[in-house]
């Protein structure tokens, strides 16, 4: 469905058809109306275009002079910029995701292996002169030596009860 | 919808050896990289682009520029050229794609005055009932460049697009559908923008056009 505008357009520059034209102009209120503003549009149309003639362009040997010089500079520019815009291009969001999937998988594995290859963490060298450390059952019969660690606090606490006296060799370094 | 009116020729600037060379096969030439097909083009196309450019601006030095660009554009984009209209449709709404957008941007630099395409009917009178203004100064006493700088003044209250649209179809003699591939906008917009230019231009330079 043509707007008014469009028709009226139409109209002014002869681009209906027969039977378009004929409806339009029945719809129109004031004809000879019309038809002096469709004389104006046509006067209008001739006046601009005797007037706004192609202005011829000076020195047009320099204007392709110019151009050529810049299509020469935008010719060896891309040129130069091509890996880091092949580059670019090569991240897709596919191949993006399927990177980051694939590292995250490798750090799992990795992970793995590293903690199931770590040793066991030695205990402490006060630890190590306690458990050494021997406790005579004929001079303390009912001697018991319990020890309790807390490596995240990095505390020990050597639980003695029963002993008369501790052990000559024993001392801390 | 009459479309198949025919254009008037087009006036080119080559040389007669090198118009003989179809404007199709400068273009494949081009797109395979040979500037000197595509200087050909520029030669075929450089005055109606300038003048086209320097309609819609008024100014010679930022026709110039603007005409460079478009032309430049042109050939960084010639191999998506698929030869679906012809190249000189194509061309044109690269010239006007770049005219519009330096006359938007020039648009918000300054005052904002311009581009009032709002026309006031009641201030249109039937042409019946037009007569030269009393004060209107006689066709002798005009001088061209006063004429021009009227039609400049009157040209540069329209929007770009609407200038854009009166220009293609008054002084390019381009089809509606030419001017719809040149704007990328419908036929029907094109029809539209037609209607609002004329009537501002009519509104504006009737005692002038009435007495040339």
């Amino acid at each position: 469905m043509k707007t008014f505008e469009e028709k009226w357009t139409a109209w002014i520059d002869g681009e209906l058809s027969d039977a378009e034209r004929a409806e339009f102009e029945a719809s129109l209120e004031d004809r000879a109306a019309a038809e002096a503003e469709k004389d104006q549009a046509h006067k209008l149309g001739a006046f601009l275009k005797e007037q706004l003639q192609p202005r011829a362009m000076g020195n047009e040997e320099f204007f392709h002079h110019q151009l050529r010089e810049r299509m020469a500079a935008e010719t060896n520019e891309p040129a130069q910029s091509r890996p880091s815009q092949t580059r670019e291009s090569w991240w897709t969001i596919r191949r993006l995701l399927w990177t980051g999937a694939t590292s995250l998988a490798l750090f799992a594995i990795c992970t793995f292996f590293v903690m199931r290859e770590q040793p066991e963490p030695e205990p402490s060298q006060y630890l190590t002169q306690i458990l050494n450390a021997r406790v005579d059952s004929n001079v303390s019969p009912n001697a018991t030596v319990s020890i309790f660690q807390t490596k995240q606090d990095r505390v020990t606490v050597l639980w003695v009860d029963g002993l008369k006296s501790l052990p000559s060799d024993y001392a801390a370094k | 919808m009459n479309r198949g009116r025919a254009r008037p020729k087009m006036d080119t600037e080559a040389t007669a050896a090198e118009a003989d060379v179809p404007e199709l096969d400068l273009v494949r030439q081009a797109q395979a990289g040979d500037t000197e097909a595509f200087d050909q083009l520029v030669s075929r196309f450089r005055t109606r682009v300038f003048g086209m450019i320097y309609n819609m601006v008024h100014n010679e030095q930022d026709a110039w520029d603007l005409a460079q660009d478009s032309f430049l554009k042109a050939w960084k984009s010639i191999a998506r050229f698929r030869g679906q209209s012809s190249f000189y449709t194509w061309m044109y709404r690269i010239v006007m794609n770049v005219t519009i957008d330096a006359l938007r941007k020039k648009q918000v630099k300054g005052s904002g005055a311009e581009f009032n395409d709002e026309v006031q009917l009641k201030e249109i009178e039937p042409a019946s009932r037009t007569v030269p203004h009393g004060d209107a100064l006689p066709h002798e006493r005009i001088e061209q460049k006063e004429i021009r700088g009227r039609i400049d003044a009157a040209i540069a209250q329209l929007s770009p697009e609407h200038r854009a649209v009166i220009l293609m179809k008054e002084i390019e003699d381009m089809q509606y559908h030419e001017i719809a591939e040149s704007l990328g906008c419908s036929i029907g917009t094109v029809m539209s923008r037609l209607f609002y230019a004329r009537k501002k231009l009519q509104n504006l330079l009737r005692d002038v056009y009435e007495n040339v």
